[in-house]
């Protein structure tokens, strides 16, 4: 499963982008507080606890919420024509135009050199407890895991199932989903790196951090 | 009555139920759906329903109240359907729409009313005021270990008077609710060790370490009584229904109405005397509180013949339509439409008729189609349906959010229950004899994401069958 | 004759000082442009250079002229200091330091509790000393311990005599090993203030420590102050006799943090240098001030620029001042004539300069009533501190009735103690009756109260119509910019969200469920919304059982800082109360109590010189009736910073007061709700062995952006949160809101038991 990571680097040299899509999360009335192309920046602080640029302000019974930003980049798509108005929710109403940073490329790259364990379903997905305690604890990627272990929880119909591992044993690499959130069926949730790829996957992950220019 | 415009707040076939309703009312609907219910039946029948205005909105949670009144708010509604489920059953909600500055009628009982009736063990304090009979037990939460044994102890010798061979008592969190916290105890030396058990759970999980404790009946059949009420001081009932067949987790799965049949089945006691005894004892509660909606009374009855109020639901429930379909109004052969006469009393209206123009007829049984695995704990199944049909019969009703005409994938968000029949006879036999029919002649397919089959619940329901109203 | 090679390295020293003495008017001053001191000191450094390309006679005339210039100088800015130039005097790289004291006015020492930087917290030194005197040529040595800050020549260990909490723990030790060796203890106060951080044992908690067990120290304890920043004076503070250099500062703030506040400055933006003279004028903290305002007892003589490290004659001097002092504390216990006597003759020395003898040695050894009565001069002494200083707004012939009855009720508590005793037994009995498990009984006691709040709340009225929804902005020290956001209390049809919701999708609520039925709790997450004080006083104590008392105690503006006035007026108008402090008789469940509540809509709860007497007084109060004593605090922000050191003092002053009424039986227990910061709780509230809190309150030294200013760490958002207060043993559980009556009168029942009115 080589890669040509040239290509790769190639591609996102030049379009090192990526537009996270911003949606209202309820009903209400919208007034934008930024505009078409300006800059936004992310939560910021050690514990990202400083909340990023205020994109826009929704009213919903008298209640007035401040939606910030939850990445850095520059602002398009502006639906214009909203302001004032009432909104449904989970409609588009702009976008962040998010420069990729090299851990951003990195993982991206990853995608395709570790082994990816995906969603079987469309639910809700979440790491079992002690799994999760334990990628907390180690920092550095050191979480083994084999097949046959219990790794996730699938919340699906209000019902929770366990979800045993079944592709090669490795070492957790990356987690792909937010505990709790929806992902659809198909949509990587681990990343895992077998034993014997390590030093490729080391490879790739040194060149791309020499080769990739910020 | 003045032109009301009616927030439905609520999904899948009761909504579409309640749209007809005010349809053949001749008032207006808006709907609100979230991204997963995109496809639903409700939410196009809405887009094409030729209303001069917007009449569908996408919110973000069906359990919002916010995104209810917002929307409520924006689109102009004056009055809000609960459905079951959701906000039905929650005062707060329905307070919230009477208190508020722009204010919006909540098709439900009084707020005070919910509240009070909403609280199982204020219920049962009224009750037992009322001389309705209740399972023994504590009528409040209780706080001390000594007063919680006396009471076990009290439980425990009743049962042997009533020669009950296994007496056992139920220690509950009285915060608790839907089957946690609940443990049963068989004799009084293991009971201090329970309690302090549930204690300690109730004090964790909802921060108040009160307990419940009552007599635990093991043999007994689920009876509901239909009420009606309205705010003009009206009450009337439409009979008793039989939900005592249920799949785990306590889910009703067949209703059938009416209560008991001693025409076909043989009981161990009076059965229309326990009937018209739990209907008599229903109606004295609900006159007692101004009961102004439509509500149902549950009631187990035990193999001795013995009813006890369990709870009430001031709601219209899924199976309200088991009640009506045999339910006739002053001489006319339509069955009449319980969730219309919410909605009217719901509004203001008299009932308008008096319980001497309600007559009954026949039996009716409704059967809940759900995508489950009945073999494996009713595991919800999911995937696209691509069939979906039901014989199209004069005795048969169908009520589904299933579009017909176009595959439907089943939102894993929601409840998997696809659809709701509800077969009349004009007796216990027809009635089994042509839902059996129905079941028969059913086609459904559907595909889950691996490419297995479809996998519902049509045998299980054809074999309960048999088992409907037998004690 | 001196060689010329001589004579040359004698210029190099000359001017080696220039540069330090132009250096420190630079200090001074701020910066080099006030009398072009840049320029001259370029000058001399050039000269510095080529020393050898100058013939001598040139060279010394140029010194001449800047001798002249430099003196003239010197002269300048001591005419004129203002105390924006003491603050940077102080902070002078070239002060003296603690160090140079142990060496030059002890005649030998030991230092405690490690060394240099292999040390608990280097910025506090413990050393055993020997302080000796002549008389009549004779030498007299005496044992004292020292303990103080030490702020270093810039070392960064020295951490500029920020004390950690375990540094101030340290000091606590050695001046417990004092009071068993039964020697005086000299302290010596070089802090810009404590360090703010909550390790353990926390920085507030462990002053509150401090404070309460100087308070009853058995020992003479005299302190002399340099550098005075707020807290973290008084964490090694509390003295018989307090002296203070003469071109030191001590103060509720510095000026720097005063000005933030006072000019609203944004993080990280800088604070012009006029506001900052400014807020330096107003804080009052040179020594005069502190004389005047009777925060110190007597000023020690530096010389007009301040002593430096080489300022031998200073030492002596503060070697002089140390004796005596010690000697007036020490003859104070024994018999007032023989102090007079003293105090005379010391007067009549001194008229002459620093005198080189005394006339005796006195020994500082006390007996166990000297002790006592030590004990009752300092309280008495603390006790006045601040009063004269607050408005008393009683009518003129109301203080004489008020006198007499508190008399009357005094008497009448002494006389009924039989009877009391009888409740007590009451009381007795109804904790039996507790472990009995009678039924009835814990059925009515045990219940929680959420039931309860039904009944408060029955039926919400009709909310009223918002004229338009709108942000509410309310800035605090304590907050993080983007959080100060208080909801108000409100009957208003529309909804707020949980701080918590993105974290655990709280649903936002609806302003009447949320304050009312909810009790400001979220339902999903258990979030306690600031409710305002009001509520408490409704939902807490037992209907119709709160009797106020001392409302005629009024803050007032007694340092006359710029401005206040008018702020001041508006809360008084606002909130129809005097001062921040409310205290009261009242009943939780039948048990009667006195509570002193600190509240936020008053100067956001700050404690000046009238709250502090209040709590005294509620003190002292709940020590005549013999009942438990209740301080909740539904805000505080520490000390009031318009009242100067007067604000202060009333750390000591409130912490002894209840150090009092505990020692002689009392049961104190402190219940912190919303913010609770600074001073107070570094003193009369932290030092109780119960305290409590109520979910989502923060409790702490500093608020996140002084922690972050000084630390230069950014800090974590819960850092301060009842949570993290619970972890790190600053208190001892949190309530829920919903619970707080219960747990009240269970804490009473509990922890108080059969002493619950009185040991």
């Amino acid at each position: 499963m080589d890669i040509n990571l040239n290509d790769l680097l190639r591609r996102y040299r030049s379009h090192p982008f990526e537009d996270y899509h911003v949606e209202t999360e309820h009903t209400g009335k919208i007034s934008f507080k930024v505009k078409e192309g300006q800059e936004v920046r992310g939560p910021g602080g050690k514990w990202g606890q400083r909340p990023g640029t205020l994109l826009y302000l929704l009213e919903r019974e008298r209640n007035v919420k401040k939606i910030h930003a939850t990445w850095n980049g520059q602002i398009a798509e502006l639906k214009r024509e909203k302001e004032g108005r009432f909104v449904e929710a989970g409609e588009v109403i702009l976008a962040i135009r998010h420069r990729l940073g090299k851990e951003e490329i990195m993982d991206r790259i990853l995608t395709r050199v570790l082994h990816i364990f995906p969603a079987p379903q469309r639910a809700r997905y979440l790491l079992i407890p002690e799994l999760a305690q334990k990628l907390e604890k180690t920092s550095e990627k050191g979480v083994f895991i084999e097949p046959g272990d219990e790794s996730l929880i699938m919340s699906l119909m209000k019902r929770d199932t366990l979800i045993s591992y079944d592709g090669p044993p490795g070492v957790i690499y990356k987690v792909y989903f937010q505990s709790g959130a929806i992902v659809e069926q198909g949509d990587p949730l681990l990343g895992i790196c077998p034993p014997d790829k390590l030093r490729y996957v080391q490879k790739v992950i040194q060149r791309i951090r020499t080769e990739w220019e910020e | 009555m003045k032109k009301h415009r009616i927030l439905i707040a609520n999904r899948g076939e009761i909504a579409i139920r309640i749209m007809r309703a005010i349809r053949e009312l001749g008032l207006e609907y808006v709907v609100v759906y979230t991204r997963e219910d995109e496809n639903s039946l409700h939410v196009a029948m809405a887009m094409d329903s030729g209303f001069p205005y917007k009449a569908a909105y996408r919110i973000s949670n069906y359990k919002d109240p916010n995104e209810i009144f917002s929307v409520a708010d924006e689109a102009e509604c004056t009055a809000i359907h609960p459905g079951y489920g959701f906000f039905s059953e929650n005062f707060r909600f329905a307070r919230r729409a009477a208190l508020r500055s722009r204010p919006v009628v909540f098709i439900g009982p009084r707020w005070e009313v919910i509240r009070d009736l909403g609280s199982k063990i204020n219920t049962k304090r009224l009750a037992k005021q009322l001389g309705v009979p209740v399972i023994p037990g504590s009528d409040a939460p209780i706080y001390s270990e000594m007063e919680a044994e006396a009471l076990a102890d009290e439980l425990f010798y009743l049962q042997r008077e009533q020669g009950i061979q296994h007496p056992s008592v139920l220690v509950k969190a009285s915060a608790g609710g839907g089957g946690m916290g609940i443990e049963e105890v068989n004799h009084l030396d293991a009971f201090r060790r329970v309690y302090r058990r549930i204690q300690n759970y109730a004090k964790r999980q909802f921060g108040d370490e009160g307990v419940l404790i009552e007599q635990c009946l093991t043999d007994y059949q689920h009876l509901e009584v239909q009420l009606l009420g309205s705010s003009h001081g009206e009450v009337v009932h439409f009979s008793t229904r039989n939900c005592t067949i249920q799949s785990t987790g306590r889910q009703k799965r067949l209703e059938v109405a009416p209560g008991f049949d001693p025409e076909h089945f043989e009981y161990p006691f009076d059965a229309g005397a326990v009937l018209d005894k739990m209907v008599e004892y229903s109606v004295r509660l609900a006159s007692h509180v101004g009961y102004d909606n439509v509500g149902t009374w549950e009631w187990v009855v035990t193999r001795d013949g013995r009813p006890y109020l369990l709870e009430v639901n001031t709601r219209i429930q899924v199976e309200n339509e088991v009640s009506a379909c045999i339910s006739r109004v002053a001489g006319s052969s339509e069955p009449i439409n319980l969730i219309k006469e919410q909605i009217r009393v719901g509004l203001g209206d008299k009932i308008g008729y008096s319980q001497k123009d309600i007559s009954f007829e026949g039996t009716s049984i409704e059967m809940r189609i759900v995508a489950e695995d009945t073999r494996r704990g009713f595991v919800p199944w999911c995937g696209t349906i691509t069939r979906f049909e039901f014989p199209d019969t004069p005795w048969a009703r169908l009520y589904t959010h299933v579009p017909g005409n176009r595959p439907y994938k089943i939102p894993t968000e929601y409840d998997p229950n696809l659809a709701l029949a509800i077969i009349w006879g004009k007796d216990t036999p027809e009635a089994k004899e042509r839902a059996r029919e129905f079941l028969m002649k059913a086609n459904i397919e559907g595909r889950d994401a691996q490419g297995g089959e479809i996998l519902i619940n049509l045998d299980y329901l054809y074999e309960r069958i048999e088992d409907v109203l037998r004690f | 004759m001196l060689t010329d090679q001589e004579h040359m390295a004698d210029s190099g020293k000359l001017l080696a000082q220039f540069v330090d003495r132009i250096s420190y008017l630079m200090d001074i001053k701020g910066g080099g442009e006030w009398g072009n001191l840049e320029e001259l000191l370029q000058r001399v450094q050039q000269l510095r250079q080529s020393v050898f390309d100058f013939p001598e006679s040139r060279l010394f005339e140029e010194i001449g002229r800047i001798e002249d210039r430099l003196s003239f100088l010197e002269d300048r800015v001591a005419e004129a200091l203002s105390p924006a130039e003491i603050v940077n005097i102080v902070r002078s790289i070239q002060r003296f330091t603690l160090m140079d004291i142990l060496e030059n006015v002890y005649d030998s020492f030991a230092e405690l509790g490690g060394e240099g930087d292999c040390n608990v917290d280097p910025a506090v030194v413990a050393a055993r000393a020997t302080i000796s005197r002549r008389v009549k040529n004779k030498v007299f040595s005496h044992q004292v311990m020292v303990i103080g800050h030490e702020k270093g020549r810039g070392e960064e260990y020295r951490n500029g005599g920020s004390a950690k909490p375990w540094g101030n723990d340290k000091a606590l030790r050695y001046m417990k090993v004092a009071e068993t060796e039964g020697i005086p203890i000299h302290f010596y106060i070089f802090t810009p203030g404590s360090f703010p951080i909550e390790d353990f044992p926390g920085a507030a908690q462990q002053i509150a420590r401090n404070i309460y067990a100087m308070a009853k120290l058995k020992v003479p304890m005299v302190s002399f102050i340099s550098e005075g920043g707020s807290g973290g004076a008084e964490a090694v503070g509390l003295s018989d006799i307090r002296l203070m250099a003469s071109r030191g500062y001590y103060s509720v703030i510095s000026p720097e943090g005063a000005a933030a506040i006072e000019g609203k400055i944004r993080e990280g933006e800088r604070v012009p240098r006029e506001l900052v003279d400014h807020c330096a004028r107003q804080l009052k903290m040179t020594a005069a001030d502190n004389l005047r305002l009777g925060t110190i007892d007597r000023i020690v003589e530096e010389p007009p620029l301040g002593a430096r490290r080489e300022d031998y004659g200073f030492f002596k001097r503060l070697r002089y001042e140390m004796i005596r002092a010690t000697d007036e504390v020490i003859l104070k216990t024994k018999s007032l004539r023989a102090f007079r006597a003293y105090a005379l003759k010391r007067q009549a020395e001194e008229q002459k300069g620093v005198p080189d003898e005394f006339h005796v040695s006195i020994s500082w050894n006390l007996d166990e009533l000297e002790v006592e009565r030590l004990l009752e001069l300092r309280s008495r002494k603390y006790r006045q501190m601040g009063v004269g200083f607050f408005r008393d707004q009683k009518k003129s012939f109301l203080p004489v009735l008020g006198r007499a009855r508190e008399l009357a009720s005094k008497g009448y508590y002494d006389v009924r103690y039989g009877l009391l005793r009888a409740h007590q037994k009451n009381v007795q009995k109804v904790i039996e009756e507790v472990s009995g498990e009678s039924s009835v009984f814990l059925r009515k006691m045990a219940e929680p109260v959420k039931a309860a709040y039904d009944f408060v709340f029955p039926q919400p009225n009709k909310p009223s119509r918002p004229v338009r929804a709108e942000v509410l902005e309310k800035k605090s020290i304590f907050m993080e910019d983007w959080e100060g956001w208080v909801p108000p209390l409100a009957n208003e049809d529309r909804t707020v969200t949980c701080p918590n919701a993105k974290k655990k999708g709280c649903q936002d609520l609806w302003v009447p469920d949320l304050y009312g039925e909810f009790c400001g709790v979220c339902p999903s997450c258990g979030h306690h919304f600031p409710l305002e004080y009001q509520w408490y006083l409704n939902n807490l104590f037992d209907k119709d059982s709160v009797r106020e008392f001392n409302e005629h105690i009024a803050s007032g503006n007694p340092l006359g800082f710029d401005g206040f006035e008018p702020r001041l007026k508006r809360d008084i108008r606002r909130t129809g109360r005097r001062s921040s402090m409310i205290t009261f008789d009242a009943k939780v469940q039948g048990i009667m109590v006195v509570v002193a509540m600190l509240f936020s809509n008053f100067r956001n709860g700050t404690v000046g010189t009238a709250e502090g007497e209040k709590f005294v007084r509620a003190c002292d109060r709940a020590r005549t009736t013999r009942r438990p004593l209740l301080a909740y605090v539904h805000t505080t922000g520490g000390i009031r910073i318009h009242e100067g050191t007067l604000g202060v003092v009333q750390m000591p002053k409130c912490t002894l007061a209840v150090r009092e009424y505990i020692d002689s039986g009392g049961f104190y227990i402190v219940v912190y709700d919303n913010n609770s910061y600074a001073g107070p709780v570094a003193s009369f509230l932290g030092c109780s062995p119960y305290q409590f809190a109520i979910r989502s309150s923060r409790i702490g030294f500093a608020g996140p952006r002084v922690i972050r200013e000084t630390t230069g760490e950014d800090v974590p958002p819960d850092y301060q949160s009842a949570k993290n207060a619970l972890g790190r043993g600053h208190i001892q559980g949190i309530w829920d809101r919903r619970n707080f009556r219960k747990n009240l009168f269970e804490a009473f029942i509990r922890m108080g038991g059969p002493n619950l009115y009185y040991r």
